[in-house]
């Protein structure tokens, strides 16, 4: 087999110098790609900006993509910085020379693969599976690394690859980066916690405002948490490749101080197939850990494995890649210092033995091979992580109880962790997949379990339960941490225009910033800020309805007529139960949400009684709809949607971040969402 | 009585649509060169009593609720079927290229996304594969909407071998059904979009 392997690469290559000798197909030696990204290697513009940007002993990877003349392999590479080679010689007493990080470098190339990986007609790589490189590149490209590098003079600095061709000829190009110390003057902030409100642009904290807080006469008659935040900034939000991000760079840009790729988490974009290959930036998370001993909390209501958590300690290209992404969390807690996780995701925690005998347990796992990580010699030489598994029949709620985490399945038994003192470290799975939004779970609380029952899971915690516990957990380290807590389903509610289940996510998030801010009070060495890593739908309050609940519900196609703008809105008047949640959305003279990034849809200004359809679910509820260009279809008054596609989408528009507590009067202007991650490290490496 | 929700149940009864009467979620485009659904395999406004020997199964019936602290479990009316012969009533997964020897069936009209992005699975556990007798290297066409199999059943995790992708549970297609899937039978129209049919 290998020798059959061998002779069609051979012959495949002896095909492609014939393409090349007769004058058919040209490639000139060049690198195509150096990274980290700048514009200076883009555009050759040595005044543009500068896109990565670091902390003094912040490690990234570098890494080009270099594609030889034709007929040329590529034999030799080396990086330099400012003229200084980034892998020095160690000369010891006997005049042996070693190259200490050899073992951090790293190629890639199709040299060994499969003569289907390089296309025998272009000689170009066809990128098919199991194949190394993506599809496009010249044959005998080559993907050349260093692994985990760091610097520590501040200023831009100029970046050189030099690759040898095995002529002997070199190619080289350069790019540059920013090395940027910690601002001086801060308060010193020995905890940091990220509150991520997923999709919150300023519509939906002013419609939960109205809601939960209520108007008089113009004034709001109490703020939100959020709101009594003292310092504020307005963050744009884009994506190392578009305007509009998704929820990975939305989230990891500040954590890491960089851009990333929409639907890549803690890494820069490469030319290889590997998911888990990719370069390399350190999050905040591992930079604080290995600087400071700090823990890392993670709480969600989605499911774990979600962009926005997967955001503060994993490194992958392909945000879907469920398996290796929870695998990862455990595996590299030394580095990142993981102490809890919190959220939905059961799925990817439960064993799916391949190779046990029929009838194996049907648990509902979803580990697969196919979304599993293994990673490269130099990867795991230079940062010190795990190697990884393709093991899909990994026990890994086995596997974070054998590591010290007690393990919550409910809310019962995230009391119960408790029972006998605070756990050292706590995972909690409280869903198959994403957790029930809060308008469901506290409809279960006051009686009515209908959905949370549907979906397999009638005792879940709400945000503000889980920040408490998780703050317990995390400030049992005398030296701090770090903790990201999102109201996931802010977006994804967002995303279906359900709008009374969305107004409530973001009361339920504030209720769990309130924790957070009491913790803060009692410790005042601890940061928040409140955030969102993009707005969704576009969402805008277009007044309040002029119609009572009975008139808007026996007519739901009204539409228009009953929407009051401007004076017409009046005050609507929302009663707030003892649990802090409204006794019911559908008041008189309701809140009316308009949606400008919505897709076609029918609006009956109504609550819908189950939440749109989640294929994630293992018990999808009869009654739920399938999605909103289905819900309420012959009922309600049609909105001709301007996005393709059955949902609403994330937009570009700035977002608001508050701030308070220590190192918080750093948060002030319009900010780029990277330099978030520069003023929370200011906040945490002040003397 | 419930705050949030229960207290609205009322006043938006009129208002609620159920699901049962799903749209066919396949692109227009897609439907439109779908073919005809074999009578055998339509769903029709009146199902009618499963055949002699025939159990209904629902995919609300395939696990326990609620859910186990260790993941699902599958429920006794499941187990107490293995082996034997049932109808079930769903939708076929829609698959970036035809599939071949099997075809997943669905509670809801979801589908594979192509092999860029196959990693977040948006397929509902429940899912279940439907394995065609004789079809090894036959392309199975896509039927668009709610279909009827009957077949035997087998519950047990499986990994196809082409796809790498795991069932839990898997029915063998009745041999008359599977001739009609691959072209043997007469046709019908695609299922009416006001079809009430309880799928789970």
């Amino acid at each position: 087999m290998r020798t059959q392997r061998l002779i069609r690469n051979t012959l495949s290559h002896a095909l492609l110098a014939a393409i090349v000798l007769t004058g058919t197909d040209a490639f000139a030696a060049k690198i195509s790609r150096l990274t980290p990204p700048s514009e200076l290697f883009a555009s050759a513009n040595a005044n543009g900006p500068v896109i990565s940007r670091f902390l003094q002993g912040q490690r990234f990877d570098l890494q080009a993509t270099v594609q030889p003349d034709v007929g040329q392999t590529i034999v030799g590479f080396y990086f330099s910085v400012d003229g200084r080679t980034t892998n020095p010689p160690n000369i010891d007493s006997n005049y042996k020379i070693t190259y200490p990080l050899a073992g951090h470098l790293g190629r890639v190339d199709e040299s060994a693969s499969d003569a289907s990986c390089i296309d025998t007609t272009s000689g170009k790589t066809t990128g098919k599976s199991g194949c190394k490189l993506t599809a496009g590149l010249p044959g005998n490209a080559v993907v050349v690394s260093q692994r985990a590098y760091a610097a520590y003079e501040p200023g831009v600095h100029v970046l050189k690859i030099v690759a040898t061709q095995s002529n002997g000829s070199q190619v080289s190009a350069e790019g540059n980066f920013e090395i940027v110390a910690p601002a001086s003057g801060q308060t010193k902030a020995k905890n940091i916690i990220v509150f991520l409100g997923d999709g919150m642009g300023a519509t939906h904290r002013t419609a939960a405002r109205i809601m939960a807080k209520g108007y008089a006469q113009g004034k709001a008659k109490a703020p939100l948490t959020m709101d009594t935040f003292p310092y504020t900034s307005m963050v744009m939000t884009s994506s190392l490749n578009s305007i509009v991000t998704d929820s990975a760079p939305g989230m990891q840009n500040y954590v890491t101080g960089n851009k990333a790729e929409n639907n890549q988490e803690g890494v820069f974009p490469d030319d290889t197939l590997d998911p888990f290959d990719n370069p390399r930036v350190e999050y905040l998370s591992e930079y604080l850990h290995n600087l400071q001993g700090k823990s890392l909390g993670v709480v969600t209501t989605a499911d774990v494995f979600d962009a926005t958590p997967a955001s503060m300690a994993i490194h992958t290209s392909a945000r879907g890649n469920g398996t290796g992404i929870v695998d990862q969390f455990l595996d590299d807690r030394a580095q990142t210092g993981l102490t809890v996780l919190m959220g939905g995701g059961r799925k990817w925690f439960l064993p799916n033995p391949s190779n046990s005998v029929s009838p194996q347990p049907v648990n509902g796992s979803q580990r697969r091979n196919a979304n599993d990580y293994v990673l490269s010699d130099d990867v795991v030489n230079g940062w010190g992580v795990a190697r990884g598994k393709l093991d899909p029949e990994r026990d890994l709620i086995a596997d974070f109880q054998n590591a010290g985490f007690a393990y919550a399945p409910n809310n019962a038994g995230l009391s119960d962790a408790f029972k006998h003192g605070t756990p050292d470290k706590l995972l909690g799975l409280f869903a198959y997949s994403n957790m029930n939004v809060s308008y469901d779970k506290i409809a279960a609380r006051r009686g009515d379990s209908t959905v949370v029952d549907a979906f397999g899971f009638p005792d879940q915690p709400l945000l503000e339960e889980m920040t408490d516990k998780a703050l317990q957990v995390l400030s049992k380290n005398p030296n701090g941490f770090v903790a990201m807590i999102e109201g996931a389903s802010i977006d994804k509610q967002a995303h279906l225009m359900d709008t009374d289940r969305w107004v409530l996510e973001v009361i339920e998030f504030d209720r769990a910033i309130a924790v957070a801010k009491a913790f803060a009070e009692k410790n005042p060495d601890t940061l928040i800020i409140v955030t969102a890593d993009h707005e969704c739908s576009g969402a805008a309050i277009l007044g309040a309805a002029t119609a009572s609940a009975a008139d808007l519900s026996a007519k739901p196609n009204a539409g228009t007529t009953v929407v009051g703008t401007y004076e017409a809105a009046k005050f609507p008047k929302y009663k707030i139960a003892a649990d802090g949640f409204p006794q019911t959305t559908l008041i008189d003279n309701k809140m009316l949400i308009g949606y400008g990034a919505n897709a076609d849809r029918y609006e009956t200004w109504l609550p819908n009684l189950f939440p749109t359809k989640d294929s994630q679910q293992p018990f999808p509820p009869t009654q739920s709809p399938s999605d909103p260009s289905s819900r309420n279809k012959d009922i309600g008054y049609f909105v001709s949607g301007q996005v393709p596609g059955d949902q609403a989408v994330h937009t570009a528009t700035d977002i608001p971040l508050s701030a308070y507590g220590a190192g918080a009067t750093q948060f002030h202007g319009v900010i780029d969402n990277t330099e978030v991650f520069f003023k929370l490290a200011s906040a945490a490496l002040a003397q | 009585m419930n705050g949030v929700s229960g207290s609205i149940a009322a006043a938006i009864a009129l208002a609620v649509v159920f699901f049962t009467s799903a749209p066919v979620h396949a692109a227009p485009d897609a439907a439109a060169a779908a073919p005809r659904t074999p009578k055998l395999l339509a769903v029709r406004k009146d199902l009618g009593s499963p055949p002699a020997g025939v159990t209904d199964l629902k995919f609300r019936d395939i696990f326990k609720t609620p859910v186990g602290d260790k993941g699902l479990e599958p429920s006794a009316t499941l187990l107490a079927l293995d082996g034997k012969r049932v109808r079930m009533i769903g939708y076929m997964v829609r698959q970036p290229s035809a599939s071949k020897g099997a075809f997943l069936l669905s509670p809801l009209p979801v589908e594979i996304s192509d092999e860029d992005e196959p990693l977040a699975d948006d397929l509902p556990p429940s899912v279940v594969a439907v394995e065609v007798g004789g079809a090894a290297n036959k392309p199975i066409p896509l039927l668009p909407g709610l279909i009827q199999i009957t077949g035997v059943l087998h519950v047990g995790a499986k990994t196809d071998a082409a796809s790498s992708r795991v069932s839990s549970v898997q029915i063998a297609l009745d041999a008359h059904l599977g001739k009609a899937l691959l072209g043997g039978a007469a046709p019908t129209r695609p299922a009416s979009r006001t079809v009430h049919v309880d799928v789970h």
